[in-house]
């Protein structure tokens, strides 16, 4: 007896090491550089929070690896008439597993309810709240402001155990790519119940049910995923387990790391790029571009630095058209790019603020829209940047400023790239206008809330700013700009970025005039909710009267990284917005770096996939 | 003796207590936008409500009193909210400590095994090839910042020893290179501090009675140079045991060790007030104590000190 | 510590045991003696000059007479450096005939040490990084020197308020000065004003302690309660009994200091509280090379600010203490 027990222990064993041997050569092992502060998708806002979410939770719906929305949890789904209710049926036998991979209990309607419900808690402070605001659910708002207590008013029921519905204030077009959020992820009820605030503080306080269980989860040391065998879409998840290492000098060390084999992938920092190519050059491949963060070169309408850069100055100059024009015409995008993309600036450059491919309406990209024809020529033009200057002192004499005028570019003092593109972009402007009628003042900002100190604080004249989509609809890319009061005494307060809504208070008579129109087209557009393709060309008008005149420069979108990777990227989730890119699913790992040969031929195959 | 310690004791928390008061002062000082992970997409509203469930509305010295009787009566430090999202400060210290002591103490061992012979030595051989050779070290490890030579250890050291550039606590062998790294600015202190001491303490007259006695050189140079000059340093090993705990950043950033090293500066650079106020305490008390231990060292080491003969200055 | 007679003191001495031998009356004896300042410096006269001894000492030490000749051909050269021939703006960056930045070139005729990754001159940059760093290192040195003394002599000198400094001073020694420093630049604004504030805030520390316990050594020794006793003003006993036993610590001290302060600007460069690179300085530069550590070929970007900062710790630490032999008196005979 003793002895078959022995026996069948060591088969056991050996049967063990066997899957584990097996396990071990699809596992994906990575550096990170940022701990996540919680593992807590229902209130985690940056990116690589949100990467744990993604991965151990599914959504209703995602995106295949071509940008189309396809059925994730939910099978099959229909939309009412008036475009208000929502109804998704979801895939039965799903499960929740706890960390050490033990079933607890079935994926239910129920959990989206309850999920919902957590994130409009307010003491649970979700960063993520706004998105179900910004997404219509009906009563949301009201809820979590407290206007109504019971959250059976909220637009989001479970009509029985696998059909969940929901229900909006207003008709929304892109309400299936707001699902792929992480703020309509399920989360267990009884669970939430019992832990509170506690939820996902480490692995042990939360459930998985999504393509990944997280084994183990040290701080500042070491996440381990392994695969959900169980998952409805295991046979999709072609990576065992996924171990992600911490280390704070990552961009250091994970290029070494990588020549030695110890990691499978490794982003290049710009400044080694070279190098690598030149030691290396076959394994260098790029990330994928994502057209969801759109760069802008704004000018600040509310200057609040020190007198001894003339803010007073500025915003007299600022509020000139041929004064904004100027800059904007002697600006060399490129150049000052090849501080973040040194190859090829041309391919993330943009003539639009909403991002090229962002989103399309009638199989027209939104930023070709005939609304955008001839903008070109507000871009780099040497001799009509001379022509703007003259026309500029001339006017800018005569209200009495003084030359040269003090512009202060302010960037992140701990991020090198923008201030090697701030340092080739005060060369490279200078160098056009002559330092006779503006400097650039280079002003490194503090790291730490950089963007409430210096962009909302009014710490800049000139500056790179981004806006990252909350859902997939060129009305996205107008918040930014919208006007901002205070919400007790109805005072414009101005925009948190560019701030130029308080100057339709000011008495800069053409400013206040272009606002003006510039609002009512915003307006116009947002009222369009039946037919897109009006809303998105009343979308195109507004959004050319910022560059037309000077208000915004649209610069690029997010360079793809240098990268040695053994994925190939292009078989994984590919969304202009949410945490579906964030997946692993799909992805296969290679047993060596993809060559440059490899990712031109996977990139060619994706894009034939793509226009198919 | 116990009267002194008493003293002594008493001082040093009234030393922390003013401390930590300090500090709170000062992390209030900061923007509040740092208490909340998306202060751009909140409304006021929001903002008001979340200031006011932290108790960040009352009066400064409610809050610092409510922090102090928390902490003595519960021994709770308070929660985290940026670094790790509404975890207790102690908790997220807990694991990290451990690491850090070991890695501290092996490196202290370390640099004591290998600079005081080296020390000695020098002193022993002063102004032969061994000393010019030990001066040679230390006037290096002093003149390359410790950044630098850090990496390069690191970049060489994997490859010679054949393991990962991360550190891994169950291989033993990787522990080899983060423990000599963070030993080298020790052994260059010690070496160097007890050459001079034991330089000078060797021209002293009783020495050169000693010799004129017939003394073996050997009971002269460890029975009395040697003791005597290590007296004075005995003092700096706690402090610099701490030290070594701090400055261990550059390491546990390169070694991916999840230790303490770089938790103040991670701590501070992204605004969490609680686990600054936890960890500052933590090393203040560490300090303290450290003074303490170096004065007590002090006393067993050599019999000539004692406490009641002066207070006053330490 | 043994007595050392200094010539001003033997004199005084022979002076009183000679009118203590003649036998006086109690009038003549206790009578008040008016004071008299050059009847003071006569005494003192003698061919001993304190500074020339030290000098001579000091010229003794070849390896610190060449090092002290490298450090002032530094400090010259940092700031002749961009009026020479040839020479770049440290800011510049250079354009290739494309019309695009020249990174990463390496060390060539034109740029001597190369370019940086967006091409600005490596050479350029390090002497204006040397100039950055040289100056805080300065600056912090003296106001260590400056504030150190002050408070050292006042807490020493002065014995009402020993009890308060003390407590003072064992308050603020606690502090792990690695947590003021970078508490300090992390509330500041990063520029040199605050790096030069966090590091002196702390550093004075140390100074004013050393000052201290040698002045309560000195204080009561017998020529200064003569001294005392003659009338001398205690500013006049400080100015001209204590500081000068001390020049030779506090000048090791300074010297010291200015390699510590380009350390810990490392130091706070490598936590990303330091300077920015508009303002070049060698931490930000080591800090820069130290990303490209790993690229065998771009290393040059940090080998050569290493190299200068090297030799700049090496050379100060050496001439200090060189000079602090030179300056005991114990040393002059």
């Amino acid at each position: 007896m003793m002895k078959r027990t022995l026996a069948f222990l060591l088969c056991l064993c050996m049967a063990l090491t066997c899957v584990s041997a097996l396990a071990e050569d699809t596992t994906y092992t990575a550096l990170y550089a940022s701990e996540v502060s919680t593992l807590n998708y229902l209130i985690a806002s940056k990116q690589w929070e949100q990467t744990v979410g993604a991965n151990i939770v599914d959504t209703l719906v995602e995106y295949d690896n071509t940008g189309k929305i396809i059925p994730g949890l939910a099978e099959s789904w229909e939309n009412s008439d008036d475009g208000l209710v929502w109804t998704f049926h979801l895939r039965q036998g799903q499960k929740w597993y706890d960390y050490t991979g033990a079933e607890v209990a079935e994926v239910t309607a129920n959990d989206f309810v309850s999920a919902l419900k957590y994130i409009l808690t307010p003491e649970y402070e979700s960063a993520i709240e706004y998105a179900v605001e910004g997404a219509y659910i009906l009563n949301a708002d009201k809820y979590y402001a407290g206007e109504i207590t019971d959250f059976a008013e909220v637009g989001v029921k479970a009509l029985d155990d696998y059909t969940v519905e929901y229900t909006l204030s207003a008709p929304l077009p892109y309400f299936l790519s707001s699902l792929t959020y992480g703020s309509f992820l399920p989360a267990y009820g009884p669970l939430l119940e019992e832990l509170g605030a506690d939820f996902g503080t480490s692995n042990d306080k939360l459930y998985y049910s999504g393509a990944y269980i997280m084994t183990e989860y040290v701080p500042q040391g070491r996440h381990y995923y392994v695969k959900n065998a169980n998952n409805w879409d295991a046979d999709n998840i072609f990576i065992e387990a996924i171990e992600r290492i911490y280390n704070s000098s990552a961009s250091t060390s994970a290029p070494a790391m990588a020549l030695r084999g110890d990691v499978d992938s490794a982003s290049l920092d710009v400044s080694i790029v070279d190098d690598w190519k030149a030691n290396h050059g076959d394994i260098v491949t790029r990330s994928r571009v994502t057209p969801d963060y759109s760069y802008f070169y704004a000018f600040n309408f509310n200057p609040q630095y020190d007198e001894a850069w003339n803010p007073g100055d500025w915003l007299i100059a600022v509020n000139n058209a041929n004064f904004r024009h100027s800059i904007m015409s002697a600006f060399d995008r490129t150049y000052a790019m090849r501080a973040m993309e040194p190859e090829d600036p041309e391919s993330i450059t943009q003539r639009t603020i909403t991002p090229a491919t962002f989103s399309y309406v009638d199989g027209t990209d939104f930023s070709t829209l005939p609304a955008f024809d001839g903008i070109e020529e507000n871009f780099f033009n040497a001799d009509a940047a001379l022509a703007y200057k003259a026309a500029a002192i001339e006017e800018l004499t005569e209200a009495g400023v003084t030359f040269p005028i003090q512009m202060l570019v302010s960037y992140r003092s701990d991020m090198a790239d923008w201030e090697n593109e701030s340092i080739l972009l005060k060369q490279q402007i200078e160098g056009v206008l002559g330092t006779d009628y503006v400097v650039c003042v280079l002003n490194p900002r503090p790291t730490e809330n950089f963007l409430p100190s210096t962009r909302t604080g009014g710490q800049y004249s000139f500056m790179r700013c981004n806006w990252g989509a909350d859902y997939a609809d060129p009305q996205t890319f107008t918040d930014p700009f919208a006007i901002k009061r205070d919400s007790e005494t109805g005072e414009h307060i101005g925009n948190t970025y560019n701030k130029m809504d308080l100057m339709l208070e000011s008495d800069f008579a053409e400013t206040k005039e272009f606002l003006t129109a510039y609002y009512a087209a915003v307006d116009a557009a947002k009222a369009e909710v039946v037919d897109m393709t009006v809303r998105y060309n009343k979308f195109a008008e507004a959004e050319a009267m910022l560059i037309n005149n000077a208000m915004v420069i649209p610069y690029y979108i997010s360079p793809a990284d240098y990268q040695v990777t053994k994925l190939n990227i292009f078989e994984g989730e590919y969304a202009p917005f949410g945490i579906s890119i964030l997946r692993f699913k799909y992805q296969h790992l290679s047993d060596e770096f993809i060559t440059a040969k490899e990712y031109e031929a996977n990139f060619a195959e994706w894009q034939a996939q793509a226009a198919n | 003796m116990a009267s002194y310690l008493a003293k002594r004791l008493l001082r040093s928390i009234l030393t922390l207590f003013i401390i930590l008061t300090v500090v709170f002062i000062l992390v209030r000082q900061m923007p509040i936008e740092g208490y909340f992970p998306n202060y751009e997409k909140m409304t006021e509203e929001q903002i008001r409500n979340g200031i006011h469930q932290m108790g960040l509305d009352q009066p400064i010295f409610v809050q610092l009193g409510n922090f102090f009787k928390n902490l003595i009566l519960h021994g709770d430090l308070g929660t985290s909210r940026i670094y790790r999202n509404n975890v207790a400060v102690t908790e997220i210290l807990a694991p990290k400590i451990p690491v850090s002591i070991k890695l501290g103490s092996l490196s202290l061992l370390l640099s004591l095994l290998i600079g005081l012979p080296m020390g000695t030595l020098m002193a022993k051989y002063k102004g032969h090839f061994f000393d010019h050779l030990g001066t040679g070290f230390i006037v290096l490890i002093n003149a390359v910042p410790a950044a630098v030579y850090y990496l390069f250890i690191q970049l060489y050291g994997t490859e010679l020893l054949n393991v990962s550039l991360l550190f891994n606590a169950n291989n033993p062998k990787s522990w080899i290179l983060p423990v000599f790294s963070m030993s080298l600015g020790n052994i260059a202190y010690y070496a160097m501090w007890l050459r001079r001491y034991m330089v000078d303490e060797s021209r002293k007259d009783y020495i050169m009675l000693a010799r004129i006695k017939g003394v073996d050189e050997n009971s002269i140079m460890f029975r009395h140079i040697f003791r005597n000059s290590f007296v004075p340093m005995v003092q700096y090993i706690p402090t610099s045991f701490l030290n070594t705990v701090i400055g261990s950043i550059y390491i546990e950033s390169l070694y991916s060790i999840p230790g303490m090293g770089g938790l103040l500066v991670d701590v501070i650079k992204r605004q969490d007030n609680t686990m600054v106020q936890g960890i500052v305490l933590l090393y203040a008390c560490v300090g303290v104590i450290g003074l303490i231990l170096g004065d007590l060292l002090m006393v067993l080491m050599d019999p000539r000190i004692s406490f009641t003969k002066k207070g006053g200055d330490r | 510590m043994p007595l050392i007679k200094h010539p001003k003191i033997e004199s005084l001495e022979q002076h009183v045991s000679e009118s203590l031998k003649q036998q006086l009356s109690d009038e003549q004896l206790f009578s008040f003696a008016d004071f008299d300042e050059a009847e003071v410096e006569r005494t003192g006269l003698s061919n001993y000059s304190y500074w020339g001894s030290t000098l001579r000492a000091f010229a003794h030490n070849r390896l610190a007479m060449l090092l002290l000749l490298v450090m002032l051909l530094i400090v010259i050269f940092t700031f002749i450096q961009p009026y020479l021939p040839g020479q770049f703006d440290a800011f510049l960056v250079s354009n290739n005939e494309m019309g695009l930045p020249l990174r990463n070139q390496p060390p060539d005729s034109v740029h001597w040490l190369g370019t940086n990754s967006i091409g600005q001159d490596l050479w350029a940059q390090l002497w204006s990084g040397t100039r950055t760093s040289l100056f805080i290192g300065i600056c912090v040195a003296f106001i260590e020197a400056f504030v150190g003394i002050l408070m050292g002599v006042m807490w020493g000198y002065l014995r009402k308020l020993d009890f308060i400094f003390t407590e003072i001073y064992n308050v603020l020694d606690n502090i792990p000065t690695t947590i003021v420093l970078i508490l300090v630049s992390f509330i500041l604004r990063p520029g040199v004003g605050t790096i030069i504030f966090a590091m002196s805030i702390t550093g004075w520390i140390g100074m004013a302690r050393f000052v201290r316990n040698q002045v309560l050594i000195i204080r009561d020794r017998d020529y200064n309660v003569a001294s005392r006793c003659l009338g001398t003003s205690t500013w006049r006993i400080i100015m001209k009994n204590l500081l000068p036993y001390l020049v030779s610590v506090i000048m090791l001290r300074m010297a010291l200091s200015i390699p510590g302060a380009i350390g810990s600007e490392v130091f706070i460069t490598y936590i990303g509280l330091g300077l920015p690179a508009t303002i070049p300085s060698l931490g930000n530069l080591i800090n820069r090379g130290r990303e490209l550590m790993m690229s065998p070929s771009l290393r040059y970007q940090l080998i050569y600010p290493t190299i200068i900062l090297s030799i700049v710790t090496v050379s100060f630490y050496i001439v200090g203490n060189a000079f602090s032999d030179a300056a005991d008196p114990k040393n002059h005979l």
